[in-house]
């Protein structure tokens, strides 16, 4: 059996390439041009889903992005979930499947929940499993729900683009009414890019017989088409559907297969001066007993399956319409060879324009299909008048249904522009552009060819400040409709939204619990969040909402428009940023030694990847750790302290703008000196710390904690342009300029010694806090007497592209004296011995410098500092303060940070928290800090840790300091 | 993404920007409030639905901090309203 | 590759951070400096160095890593009056230069800035983003150079070699 129901000739596919394709593992073929969904109807295939909570059996029922029915899951290499079989194009190879049927399409063990319908109706789901929770029946349900897996491995080639884009406009859909807009704006010489989600330009012209000056339609789209291609300004996207439209005019196109062949998908952000929405219309569905039958099709997508893709959708078809647009449909059905029965008009008076395209052909005027009939297929419908009474079967296999159409405008309204209902089109047109915003075509509700050529020139024209250019003429059959929202005598389940299983009944429902707002109609019945957003039923659901309350359309209004238009892969939102790009990252120059030298390298701060530790053969983080920080307390270690942010300030205020800044006095120090300091914000929270050295009398240079720095840099920027804009100030990160290698330990004045340099290296000539430019190993180095660990510390800092010279020559200078490298592993423990804070740790938005028993660092000399008010206050109210203090775990044993502190160790509230805790080298044992309530008071005492499972461990408060309290080892 | 016109190099996107939050009064003397003035000052954060005015720093750009009037329920970049002091 | 474009990271380049007044710059070292950009965000070149306009006040000298001490001797930082800034910042960028036909199609992908000919030209330069991190960009012969702080250098590199594959 093969492509059975293809027409003889017609379509725009390539008949002499074959494509062999799977669907639900049965083999078919169809040919090139096809999508999944004319292909399975070029075969016969008329069953292609069951539907989402009922498990009915459904069919294909549109023709593009509106399909509401036929969703499936693509296997293979491309796998993706959830694709309309609409928009799926053939391909050689293709497996699909059908979401939503366990075990097969055929036998459907959910297709029981019909039997059970009755009982799960609307907010079914909100009343019945509540008790005790929702996530107790989550699962279980969303697997019975069964839309498509999420695809578990990466595609199997190529890769996402992300990219920015830029034009004077921005025309969305290239139908009649676009490509007439591009070409206008293009030839008037903006920057024009045009993007329509299809995979040829052309919009409703591809699927129908019209003529544009006296020629076939398609020719003048083809001839359109060349000249924009020839234009250098104008970017023309197939296959590219513009689905998010954000503010300031910011749009998200993604392209499904751009030329460039490594690439699966690539997305656009555009930044527009102007938007043109050609988007076209799209057909609703008529509402009556059984509308979802498999062989129940829009009229637009049986034209469309005829003679785009040269595919016959039934061999008797009726026709069931509220408006002249299916006349046309009809009379395409005839040219193919297909029997049309009867037209169905639920209009007492049909246009003659309309009855002159379907000569010979019944027209029941004033009626309507009340109930389609067949069990897994139409076998036909029955038609009554309006008001009820006897109803006369037809048979047929194909119902073609039009309810009028909608303009498309999604991204109209997604652009907050607002919308009227207009009486006469029967749906909501765009009205108060809130953006640079213009609608054109259809979109527009100009719904003949024509009208479409003529706004889509016009709203360019007017972008352009040209005049309108001559339309050809384009004649086509006027439009005309009488709004039928829902058949009111029909029988049977009659849905509102096929994807979602709403009926007529669950709206009614809905209103008759209360949700009478249309956005509470939508969340409760969930009408209109499918996939496919309601693109087909959204209108009637309003519709039948006003019908029900006896209102206008206008008072129920729509609900809201959200991008995106149509799915999009994750992928393409992403674009590059996978893999080791996800998050950006930054290396100093040592990073290969350090690789070299097997460290185990992470990220510790502001993106930086640094090494944690240097595991020698059969070591652990933990003995690695040790050795290095004894190494450190017991001869000398060298850590790159390269990340640290540093920043040069120069000027004749710097003094005071440092003092205003730091809680402390800055503008007392003298050249070559410096000072450790605090920095609040103005609500008293410790922002940063770091040191403070003065180069001379207008250069200062700032260190800031490596996280900070770039936040530092914009407070200090901050401050000086928003609050003192007059000072003589200026701020120059330098963080990059200077890498640095700290020597640190009893040892390194005697590695600094080998090394060689200019610099007296006695202490009383360089004394601990103090800054020398000079020589070091020959390169040209700033010197810096800071330590973070305790000992006796240089700092040595060269330019980056001195710093692997600096680094192998401190090596090899250190051998003699046993000299390791040191990652932020063994770092963390040794400033934890002594007691240093570290952001983060014993730094959170709750305690001040008093609590860190750093009251020295509050200046009361100054009037003010940033801050200074506010901790004032904080100190003057009354409650207990939480302060820093060290743990020594009694028994020994190490607690986790973070670890809660409760009086005696009870199930009471907590009284602090134990912020660090590491192994010391120089305690051999473990030793910890703790936030805790009056712990300054408290030294000597027993506090308690209380752990997850109820264990207590005793812990001995000291003060923070476990090493060298007298500080006299890193002043030497 | 929002287009945020910076003074030196004309409208960039908002990708480029910290945000600084609202425009504050100025910061007053902290010699010269009570508590309860300067409490307020320090909390009370203008938010309006409407327009507002707010400070932003083009920090990968000029490194300007510079303030807008951007209107809280649409982000359109508007004029400093009327009354706006 | 199926963009058609190659990319280099350039050595380091003489930079000076230069801050304050144009006058107060020019009668500092103005004998050292092409003439000052009028235009924001733009550039001017003379005996081989570039003077890039990028901030209020604010300027960024660049010439080949040989010509960085005779740039340090003559602009003197340390000496400079306070009414001026000038730093020494050549370690702080690395430049990656991307030239080649599709050029343009690799900086749409990692910058957010128009940099169409008619709003980007030649003596523009500017920080923007690259790949999400501050970059300084600018046009050169056959393409663009783009300019990120040091440490960024290998994540250039890895996002520019994902892009243009």
């Amino acid at each position: 059996m093969t492509q059975v129901d293809r027409l003889a000739t017609g379509g725009r596919i390539d008949r002499s390439q074959t494509l062999n394709f799977t669907f639900n593992g049965k083999g078919y073929t169809g040919f090139e041009g096809d999508t999944l969904a004319s292909a399975l109807l070029a075969n016969g295939v008329r069953l292609t889903a069951r539907s989402f909570k009922y498990h009915r059996p459904r069919g294909i029922v549109g023709a593009g992005v509106e399909e509401p029915s036929t969703l499936v899951e693509l296997m293979g290499a491309n796998a993706s979930g959830n694709c309309p079989a609409t928009t799926v194009r053939l391909s050689e190879g293709l497996v699909a499947k059908s979401v939503n049927c366990w075990p097969s399409l055929a036998f459907d063990i959910g297709a029981l929940n019909q039997l059970a319908s009755r009982f799960i109706p609307a907010g079914f789901y909100y009343k019945t499993f509540k008790w005790p929770n929702w996530h107790v029946y989550e699962g279980p349900i969303r697997k019975a729900a069964g839309l498509a897996a999420a695809p578990s491995e990466p595609p199997a080639k190529g890769h996402f683009e992300s990219r920015f884009g830029h034009c004077d406009v921005l025309v969305a859909g290239a139908g009649p009414a676009g490509l007439m807009a591009a070409l206008t704006a293009a030839r008037a010489g903006l920057r024009v890019m045009i993007a329509d989600e299809g995979t040829e330009a052309g919009g409703s012209l591809l699927s129908r017989k019209l003529t544009i000056g006296g020629a076939p339609a398609l020719d003048w789209v083809a001839q359109t088409v060349a000249e924009l291609a020839a234009l250098p300004n104008v970017t023309h996207l197939q296959n590219a559907t513009v689905w998010g439209y954000r503010e300031h005019n910011y749009l998200m196109v993604t392209e499904r297969a751009p030329t460039n062949p490594s690439l699966l998908e690539r997305t656009w952000r555009v930044r527009a001066g102007h938007v043109i929405t050609a988007t076209g219309a799209i057909e609703r569905g008529l509402v009556f007993g059984n509308n979802d039958r498999p062989g129940v099709m829009l009229a637009s997508a049986v034209q469309t399956y005829v003679k785009r893709y040269g595919v016959a959708p039934g061999k008797r078809a009726v026709i069931f319409t509220n408006n002249s647009s299916a006349y046309a449909v009809a009379a395409d059905l005839v040219a193919a060879g297909v029997k049309v029965v009867a037209i169905v008009d639920s209009r007492e008076t049909v246009p003659e324009d309309a009855r002159a395209q379907v000569p010979g052909i019944e027209v029941m005027a004033g009626k309507v299909v009340t109930e389609a009939r067949g069990a897994r297929h139409l076998r036909g419908v029955a038609v009554t008048a309006k008001t009820g009474g006897a109803a006369r079967i037809l048979s047929c296999d194909l119902l073609a249904v039009s309810g009028g159409w909608n303009p498309t405008v999604h991204l109209w309204s997604q652009s907050r522009s607002s919308l009227r209902y207009d009486a006469a089109l029967a749906t909501f047109l765009p009205d108060i552009p809130a953006q640079a915003i213009s609608a054109a075509g259809a979109a527009t509700g100009d719904l003949t060819l024509n009208d479409a050529l003529r706004s889509g020139a016009e709203a360019a024209a007017h972008v352009a400040g040209c005049d309108t250019p001559d339309i050809p003429e384009a004649p086509d059959l006027p439009y005309a409709v009488d709004p039928l929202w829902r058949v009111e005598t029909s029988t049977g389940k009659a849905f509102l939204d096929l994807q979602n299983d709403v009926t007529v009944d669950d709206v009614h429902l809905a209103l008759r619990e209360g949700y009478s707002n249309v956005e509470h109609v939508k969340r409760y019945t969930t009408g209109g969040m499918g996939i496919d957003q309601g693109k087909t039923g959204n209108l009637n659901i309003i519709g039948t909402v006003a019908l029900a309350q006896g209102i206008g359309m206008d008072q129920v209004g729509t609900t809201t428009f959200r991008a995106p238009y149509t799915p999009v892969s994750f992928g393409a939102i992403g674009g590059l940023r996978e893999d080791t790009v996800a998050l950006p990252y930054r290396h100093t120059p040592i990073t290969e030694w350090n690789l070299a030298q097997g460290a185990v390298m992470y990220e510790s701060g502001a993106r930086w990847r640094r090494p944690g530790y240097f595991p020698r053969a059969g070591e652990g983080l933990q003995e690695a750790t040790n050795r290095e920080c004894r190494a450190v307390r017991e001869r000398v270690g060298v850590y790159d302290g390269s990340p640290l942010g540093t920043v040069e300030l120069k000027g004749r205020d710097v003094g005071r703008f440092l003092d205003y800044l730091y809680t402390n006095v800055m503008s007392s120090l003298k050249p070559g000196r410096g000072r450790y300091g605090l920095m609040l914000s103005d609500d008293g929270l410790i922002m940063d710390d770091g040191v403070c050295f003065r180069l001379d009398a207008h250069r200062w240079i700032i260190s800031t904690s490596t996280g900070h720095a770039d936040a530092i840099n914009g407070h200090l920027e901050e401050m000086l342009q928003t609050r003192f804009p007059d000072w003589n100030v200026f701020i120059t990160p330098v963080t990059s300029q200077w890498n640095n290698a700290t020597i640190c330990g009893p040892k390194a004045r005697e590695v600094m010694a080998a090394l060689g340099t200019d610099i007296d290296l006695a202490p009383e000539a360089f004394p601990f806090m103090s800054v020398r430019d000079g020589v070091v190993a020959g390169l040209p180095a700033r010197v810096v007497r800071v330590s973070f660990t305790g000992e006796l510390s240089f700092e040595v800092n060269v330019a980056p592209r001195h710093m692997r010279a600096l680094w192998a020559k401190v090596m090899e200078a250190g051998q003699p004296f046993g000299i390791l490298p040191v990652g932020s592993e063994a770092s963390h423990v040794l400033r934890v011995e002594k007691g240093f804070l570290s952001l983060g740790h014993e730094v959170d938005g709750t305690v001040d410098a008093h609590d860190l028993g750093m009251g020295w660092v509050m200046s009361k000399k100054k009037a003010d500092h940033l801050g200074k008010r506010a901790v004032q206050i904080r100190r003057d109210g009354t409650g207990p303060r939480r302060e820093l203090v060290g743990v020594i775990p009694e028994p020994d044993c190490q607690i986790p940070e973070g670890a809660p502190l409760t009086p005696g160790g009870g199930r009471e509230e907590t009284e602090g928290f134990v912020t660090a805790c590491v192994w010391s080298v120089v305690q051999d044992r473990w030793v910890g800090l703790a936030l805790l309530e009056n712990g300054h008071a408290r030294h000597g005492d027993t506090a308690h840790v209380r752990l997850k499972g109820g264990e207590v461990i005793p812990v001995r408060v000291t003060p923070p300091c476990h090493y060298d309290p007298d500080g006299a080892k890193l002043r030497s | 993404m929002m287009q945020i016109p910076c003074p030196f190099c004309g409208p960039r996107n908002e990708s480029e920007f910290f945000y600084g939050g609202p425009v504050r009064p100025s910061r007053p003397d902290p010699a010269a409030v009570n508590d309860e003035d300067w409490t307020a000052w320090l909390t009370q954060v203008p938010n309006p639905l409407g327009p507002v005015q707010e400070h932003w720093w083009h920090a990968r750009g000029c490194g300007t901090w510079l303030t807008i009037w951007r209107d809280t329920r649409t982000h359109d970049v508007v004029e400093a309203p009327d009354d706006a002091g | 590759m199926p963009y058609d474009v190659t990319f280099t990271r350039l050595e380091t380049q003489a930079l000076f951070d230069l801050k304050g007044r144009r006058e107060a710059v020019q009668e500092w070292a103005g004998e050292a400096l092409p003439a000052c950009p009028d235009q924001p965000n733009s550039k001017t070149e003379a005996g081989g160095a570039t003077l890039m306009f990028i901030g209020p006040d604010h300027w960024l000298l660049r010439a080949d890593l040989a010509r960085e001490a005779a740039l340090e001797a003559t602009l003197r930082p340390a000496e400079a009056p306070p009414e001026m800034s000038i730093v020494r910042v050549s370690d702080t960028l690395a430049f990656f230069r991307v030239i080649g036909p599709e050029a343009s199609e690799i900086l749409a992908i990692a910058c957010p800035m128009d940099l169409h000919e008619s709003r980007f030209g030649p003596d523009t330069a500017s920080f923007t983003e690259a790949f999400g991190i501050k970059a300084l960009v600018t046009r050169c012969e056959g393409g663009f150079e783009v300019g990120v702080e040091q440490s960024f250098g290998p994540m250039m590199l890895d996002c520019l070699t994902r892009a243009s594959c």
